[in-house]
């Protein structure tokens, strides 16, 4: 079985193979077939992905990491490799992409049974897997970056995939430019770190933080630098608001980027939790930024009425609950929780596309009454809304009441979490009471449960959710079982309770001052704040620029052009014919040089 | 003889072409003529594509030719010419040149390739494009200052008579902005070169490179020669304000010249200020370098936000460029052998995903008749858009931009690596202008690429694959060489550990600070 881990090079490739294959299928190149030969092809082979990941991590549980180097640029002394670190974790990381990868291809191919965009959107989500597959098993930060950039422009065009609305442009672009905003500062932290380090390699990056004295003020700065783009791709305060807008995207690839493309994110923080820890003020800032971003993500849900929106916000709270479980050095727990959280919001997405795919709408207010009809969506929203939030003995709950456990020392924290999970505890009660309690709404009447292909992979999803909490025991997981985890079940049934009450069979809608609603439904104004201050100043500024440009810098030659022709126009009348004037001249000119050479 | 062969092979191609007993479709009614214009025209393009692939076999010839290893000037071919004025016949190659000359050679043939039946006057143009040829490829081979000259000037009419003859609208102005400006650049060198020749030769001028090289010069003099040069070289390359000839010049120019003068003729100026400053005058390149680190930033920041301002594709693009000419800057300042490394390959990349750039802005241009972003949407449609080309834009686009991948990133960030320890400010400067340049091109992208199209107005004409394939051969390059930088960087770094020898404290260690290494 050893073939499974010398070939590991070959898990991201798979997917990447179908990406390229899928270009086959594009409707300018192949009109006959119809595009949908992309998508079986990419479910194969990531089916294949999915075999061999699953067997590597069966072969290399319990071994230890081992790498294998594949050198990729080489410049007199200066020397870049790809490592792969092959290790249970990341076998484990990428069986959960791929799996999620499987699930949301299956998804798909019934969501967008009447696309006409399969071959490129197949392809995109091969180059995603591919990406994060190389991406878990990547051992050097400089590599990690490259396969983060990468996705980045994946974003791009994945979002994009409906390229001819209005708002899925702008969502596109504003995701690729936040994102690229993270990649730059990732990429100044990375160049500048490495005269300090001489390795990008994670685990030479950690020996060296162990011994190293540098400067703790360009330490600071650095660990800044890098800590921008998890901040980025987590859709962390206050580089949140892409995620938000690509919910325009189609929405089986938001299954595969609200559960585990955002979270490579925390998982590169984690990798380089060694290195920023050198800076106390950069784990601070992380800290203080996931659990604005918690707090706040969790309360702005609750005032959005669109339901894919609601879970972008949740996203980004619940990766802020990862943000500060790696502030506070609760590694595993951060990977666990991961994991957890990877699941559950797979299950959300797909139980709120099924919705949303064949009752044509995202507002909440004119959904309802949906529990009889689509008995299973509803399930796979309760079971990964109670897995999100950590409702015991669901999987979430391990790594939450983990936390807990670990804060006991620290009530803030512990205060903190428990309003985190109130708050999205709520947000989500709310949004299953409007779309599946209540009498039927106008969009509702009519909607049946799904077809197979969306029914299966959600089915299978609870399946994994329901026995992760056994899996992860097996695996030596435990849940805390200390006092302080009540706060968990306490907070969920506050929220549940809450939720039910004003959203419930009566639908009565909260009252509270207009004001404070607007704030939170419009995501503190931030998309407002933002066009205000750095889109209009750029553009701004770039318009003095092109003036200055255009009238200035090309104004002075132009100015010199013109001046040697008015003055050639000028000195042209001065060959008058007339001898005086030769003469003066010629008798001015003299003096000239008479007096220059007495001068001198 | 393999280098005369690269040099004479294009002016022989010229002549061949423009001797063909094959009448111009100006002509094309003489008498003696029984062949019909189309005729004509496909006859012309097979004898040019027969040419320019023969020159593309040398460039084959003459890297294989080369030893990677060894750094200095190779296969030298030396003949006295006019020995009273110091002008000899004298050729060779290294690292710095070899890449551009097999930039130049690829993107004739690419220009030859994707003319096509619409092309005015095609036997003029094939001359013109082989003239222009020449004269780069006489200038990147030249060892003697005077021989250099003669080509850097000589070139230029080709150049002007292609942009006069082939552009746009305007493009008996460009075309005239361009020679003043580029007669100026032409003059300040000849003065500054004749004067280093004068000022290294003692009792007799001496314009050989290499004997100026080991020619002891006091710093003064290196100062006021590398400040003329620079402004000498700064316009051609260009840099920021000596630029204004650039936007006009390369809007007006029609696609193919504007691939050839963005693409591999502007290279000469940065060509110049690597080879002639940093490697000639090296004390007094040393001291001007934090300014220039400086300056690279400036230009790197004013090329990008002055196209984001713009709204006219090919004018966005032609701004792009010179923002990247800002990298070369900061990398020459650098002066460590990854930098130089990294500027090297940046003047091979840009030239690469310029021309692609150029290339499918020229395509939109002639099918959908407009560079307006305003007027452009939705070409990503695979009915009634051009996908492909949308998709070749994504590319390029996303190539100039620096991402990963791409032969762009692998430039940049070479030059980054090589030039943080050196100077901070200016190279985080930099990597926050490749940020800009990613908000032009999604600006770029986000109006061409994505949106409806207008159903009214989209029928246009199809694709054909003479225009498709140059394109995806320049795409496949970029990528290419993004995923395996390595075959485009050994070329120069023997070239560039040599370039900066003479300063001998920015040699490899530079990259790891002292004080660590003795740590471990």
């Amino acid at each position: 079985m050893n073939l499974l881990k010398e070939t590991v090079w070959s898990i991201p490739i798979y997917s990447l193979v179908g990406a390229l294959l899928s270009v086959l299928w594009f409707p300018s190149i192949t009109k006959r077939t119809g595009p949908r030969p992309a998508g079986y092809v990419n479910l194969l082979l990531t089916l294949l992905a999915f075999a061999h990941s699953l067997g590597l991590l069966v072969t290399v549980w319990g071994q230890a990491p081992s790498v294998v180097d594949y050198p990729w640029l080489v410049v007199g002394d200066f020397r870049l490799s790809f490592p792969f670190l092959v290790s249970p974790l990341a076998a484990g990381a990428a069986v959960v992409v791929t799996g999620l990868n499987l699930l949301a291809q299956v998804y798909a191919i019934g969501y967008l049974e009447m696309d006409w965009g399969w071959a490129r959107f197949f392809s995109l989500l091969g180059l995603f897997e591919g990406g994060m597959c190389a991406l878990v098993f990547c051992q050097s930060l400089f590599f990690s970056y490259i396969i983060l950039e990468i996705l980045t422009l994946g974003t791009y065009l994945l979002v994009g995939v409906w390229y001819n609305q209005p708002l899925v442009v702008t969502g596109a672009r504003d995701a690729f430019l936040t994102k690229r905003v993270g990649d730059l500062l990732l990429l100044m932290g990375v160049v500048a770190l490495y005269p300090f380090t001489g390795t990008w390699n994670f685990d030479e990056l950690a020996a060296w933080a162990a011994r190293t004295d540098i400067d703790p003020q360009v330490m600071t700065w650095v660990g800044l630098g890098l800590l921008a783009w998890p901040v980025a791709k987590c859709a962390q305060l206050p580089f949140h608001l892409w995620l938000d807008e690509a919910m325009e995207g189609p929405l089986p690839s938001t299954i595969l980027r609200n559960s585990v493309v955002v979270a490579t994110g925390t998982w590169v923080l984690i990798q380089l939790y060694p290195v920023l820890a050198l800076s106390p003020l950069v784990l601070q800032t992380a800290g203080v930024i996931g659990a604005a971003t918690a707090l706040g993500g969790a309360l702005v849900a609750i005032a959005q009425i669109d339901i894919k929106r609601i879970l972008s916000y949740l996203t980004s709270a619940y990766l802020g609950v990862v943000f500060v479980a790696v502030a506070t050095g609760e590694l595993n727990l951060a990977r666990q929780s991961l994991l957890t959280y990877a699941v559950a919001m797979a299950l959300l997405v797909m139980a709120v596309g099924a919705v949303v795919w064949n009752s044509r709408v995202q507002d909440v207010r004119w959904l309802g009454g949906l529990l009889r009809r689509r008995p299973i969506s509803a399930v796979t929203f309760m079971v990964g809304g109670a897995t999100l939030v950590g409702l015991p003995p669901l999987a979430g709950f391990g790594p939450l009441s983990g936390l807990l456990d670990a804060w006991a020392g620290q009530p803030g924290l512990v205060l903190w979490l428990g309003l985190v999970t109130i708050a999205s505890t709520l947000a989500l009660t709310r949004a299953f009471g409007l779309i599946f309690l209540g009498a039927p709404q106008q969009m509702t009447e009519r909607s049946p449960e799904v077809h197979w292909p969306m029914i299966l992979p959600m089915t299978v999803g609870v399946g994994v959710a329901l026995n992760l909490p056994v899996m992860l025991w097996q695996w030596g997981f435990r849940p805390a079982w200390s006092p302080l985890a009540g706060v968990l079940p306490l907070a969920v049934g506050l929220g549940v309770g809450l939720g039910l009450v004003q959203y419930g069979e009566s639908r009565q809608v909260w009252k509270v001052s207009p004001a404070w609603q607007e704030f939170f439904a419009r995501d503190f104004y931030s998309s407002d704040l933002y066009r205000l201050t750095i889109v209009r100043l750029v553009a701004a500024f770039s318009q003095v620029l092109e003036w200055v440009d255009n009238r200035l810098v090309d104004g002075a030659g132009q100015a010199v052009g013109l001046l040697t022709l008015l003055s050639g126009d000028r000195l042209r009348y001065t060959t008058g014919g007339q001898a005086q004037w030769y003469v003066l001249t010629v008798v001015l000119g003299t003096a000239g040089l008479v007096a220059w050479v007495w001068w001198r | 003889m393999l280098l005369s062969a690269v040099l004479w092979g294009p002016w022989l191609a010229a002549l061949i072409l423009a001797l063909l007993p094959v009448p111009d479709a100006r002509t094309a009614m003489a008498p003696a003529s029984s062949l019909k214009p189309s005729e004509t025209r496909s006859r012309l393009k097979g004898v040019a594509i027969a040419l320019a692939s023969g020159l593309l076999g040398l460039q084959v010839w003459l890297w294989q030719a080369v030893d990677i290893g060894a750094g200095g000037f190779q296969l030298a071919e030396f003949q006295t010419w006019l020995p009273g004025l110091g002008l000899n016949y004298s050729l060779a190659v290294d690292g710095l040149a070899l890449p551009l000359l097999g930039l130049n050679a690829l993107l004739t043939w690419i220009v030859v390739l994707s003319s096509d039946r619409t092309q005015v006057r095609p036997k003029l143009f094939y001359v013109l494009v082989f003239l222009i040829h020449g004269g780069i490829a006489g200038a990147l081979l030249s060892q003697n200052l005077l021989l250099f000259l003669l080509f850097y000037e000589l070139e230029l009419i080709p150049v002007y008579l292609a942009i006069a003859v082939f552009g746009g609208p305007n493009r008996d102005l460009a075309a005239m902005k361009f020679l003043v400006y580029t007669a100026i650049s032409g003059l300040i060198l000849l003065g500054a070169l004749v004067a280093l020749g004068w000022v290294a030769g003692g009792a007799m001028p001496e314009f050989e490179f290499g004997a100026i090289q080991s020619a002891q010069i006091p710093l003064n003099l290196q100062l006021a020669l590398a400040i003329a040069l620079l402004i000498g070289f700064g316009i051609k390359t260009p840099l920021v304000p000596l630029h204004a000839w650039l936007p006009d010049t390369y809007v007006e120019a029609s696609a193919p010249i504007a691939i050839l003068l963005g693409g591999i003729l502007a290279k000469l100026g940065s060509y110049g200020l690597f080879r002639f400053i940093l490697q000639l005058l090296p004390e007094a390149w040393q001291v001007l370098s934090p300014y220039l680190a400086i300056w690279g930033a400036v230009c790197v920041l004013y090329g990008a936000i002055a196209a984001i301002a713009q709204k006219d594709i090919k004018r966005m693009v032609a701004y792009s460029s010179i923002g990247h000419m800002g990298y070369i800057l900061l990398a020459g300042a650098a002066a460590t052998p990854l930098a130089v490394t990294g500027g090297i390959v940046q003047m091979a990349s840009h030239g690469l995903i310029l021309a692609v750039l150029f290339d499918l802005v020229g395509i939109i241009e002639k099918k959908v008749g407009t560079r307006d972003l305003d007027v452009l949407n939705g070409l990503f449609n695979p009915v009634r858009g051009l996908p492909a080309i949308a998709a070749f834009l994504v590319v390029g686009g996303m190539a100039s931009a620096g991402l990963p991948g791409l032969v762009g990133f692998v430039a940049e960030y070479l030059i980054f690596q090589g030039s943080i320890s050196v100077f901070p400010i200016p190279t985080l400067v930099c990597i926050f202008g490749t940020g800009l340049t990613a908000v032009y091109f999604v600006i770029l992208m986000n109006r061409t690429c994505f949106g409806k199209l207008d159903n009214f107005t989209s029928y246009y004409p199809q694709v054909t694959p003479n225009e498709r394939v140059p394109a995806f051969l320049l795409t496949l390059l970029v990528v290419f060489f993004g995923l395996a930088p390595g075959n485009l960087t050994r070329w120069s770094e023997a070239t560039a550990v040599q370039l900066v020898r003479p300063a001998p404290t920015a040699t490899v260690s530079a990259l790891v600070p002292m004080h660590i290494e003795v740590k471990r």
